[in-house]
């Protein structure tokens, strides 16, 4: 199994591929569906001790949106996490309703669902461009500071490693709305990705 | 001095400010909830105690200067005396505090995960607990005056169909379990809840705040 704490350059740049590729879909899929432009930040990948994470997230209360990815054996292969800092999220679903005001469930689910149509796009890329199979479960909701909302996923992959390998970029698009984009693959992903590239 | 944290208390209530060059930066109030600054502090006899603390003048309010802060990451734990120990963004994460009052040692310990390691990894309730416990000890606490506080293990998530991320329960369970085990009083407990935490230790009164990431502040 690869060893998180002594990734090589390529499996690094292959990782930033994947992520690179999905992350560029996910932003057009927002686009459509805000109907605005949605700018992508350069993606950064770190290797970090757990430890250390709560300095790796925006220290703001965010609507979080956890979905787990499988393969096709039903490996799990790692997480998706998007964060909607409130004010953005409020902005979204809002523009997307055109309301002002939403009940609150209304607004958990419509920030679930563009999770959800984030995510999709994200594992559409992947299986396209990069032949790997990705499949989202159902997506989690939970407002909260990122490192409450992660921890438990963050719990899981502690089981394994004391490291953990963090895929982050934001979307953003003209007026205050902002979404971060992180992935924490599980090592089992970064092995498959290995075998493919060892087939081209 | 550049930055020093107080800890104030009066009849009514009791507060930490944390300052730099001698500005009020930050506070945890054991009346934010009641008062009407809520966490800007504009002015009251506190902070006036505090001002003028920093000032150089006495005030008839109960003062008392912290030796800084420790702050532990996930799966780590810290040990201080007289010092503001802290652990934040607590989810399903449990803060525990181990504190001997006698000697002023103590400490705070960010759990992940419930049950006992194998090789000695502090991320595991029962493990982390007792290292901190000997290395308390070690650095000359007393057994037997050694208590507990504890807080966390929430379930953020209001939409959930993972099961792995209800693991805040066994957590707090795990953590309870092992304080029994050990014969270490608890003397306080907040866990459950839907809401994330930032749990901090006061050693100047031996109390634990918790402030809830959507506002709220108890001091237990």
């Amino acid at each position: 199994m690869t060893d998180l704490e002594n990734l090589s350059e390529v499996e690094l740049d292959v990782l930033k591929e994947l992520g690179n590729i999905g992350t560029g879909h996910a932003a057009t899929s927002l686009s459509k569906l805000l109907n605005k432009d949605v700018f992508l930040s350069v993606p950064k990948v770190k290797i970090g001790e757990i430890k250390n994470l709560s300095s790796e997230f925006i220290g703001e209360v965010v609507a979080g949106v956890i979905i787990a990815l499988q393969d096709l054996e039903e490996k799990r292969s790692g997480y998706l996490y998007i964060m909607f800092p409130e004010k953005s999220a409020r902005k979204i679903a809002g523009d997307l309703f055109g309301l002002e005001e939403l009940d609150e469930e209304m607004y958990a689910s419509t920030i679930m669902e563009v999770g959800n149509i984030l995510s999709s796009s994200f594992c559409d890329a992947s299986a396209d461009f990069m032949d790997i199979i990705l499949l989202p479960s159902p997506p989690n909701f939970a407002v909260d500071v990122p490192t409450a909302v992660i921890d438990s996923v963050v719990s899981q992959m502690a089981r394994k490693s004391d490291h953990i390998i963090l895929f982050e970029t934001s979307l953003s698009s003209d007026s205050d709305i902002e979404i971060y984009l992180a992935m924490l693959p599980e090592p089992c992903l970064l092995d498959d990705m290995m075998k493919i590239l060892g087939q081209l | 001095m550049s930055s020093s944290i107080l800890f104030v208390s009066n009849e009514r209530g009791k507060v930490i400010f944390l300052t730099s060059r001698d500005v009020l930066v930050k506070s945890f109030c054991s009346l934010s909830n009641t008062c009407s600054f809520q966490d800007s502090c504009r002015s009251c006899d506190m902070v006036d105690a505090a001002k003028s603390h920093l000032m150089g003048t006495r005030s008839n309010l109960n003062i008392k200067n912290l030796d800084g802060e420790l702050s532990a990451g996930i799966g780590e734990y810290k040990i201080g005396k007289n010092v503001l120990l802290k652990v934040m963004g607590l989810g399903s994460c449990i803060g525990v505090i181990l504190s001997d009052v006698s000697t002023g040692l103590c400490g705070i310990a960010h759990v992940l995960l419930p049950g006992a390691s194998n090789n000695g990894e502090t991320k595991y309730a029962e493990t982390a607990i007792e290292k901190m416990f000997e290395d308390m000890v070690k650095m000359g606490a007393r057994k037997n005056r050694i208590t507990a506080k504890f807080a966390g293990g929430a379930q953020v998530f209001k939409h959930m169909n993972l099961d792995i991320l209800k693991i805040g329960d066994r957590n707090a369970i795990s953590v309870e379990e092992t304080l029994i085990k050990r014969n270490i009083p608890i003397l306080a407990k907040d866990v459950g809840g839907e809401v994330g935490r930032n749990v901090i230790f006061n050693p100047a009164d031996g109390s634990m705040i918790v402030k809830y990431t959507k506002g709220e502040v108890l001091w237990l």
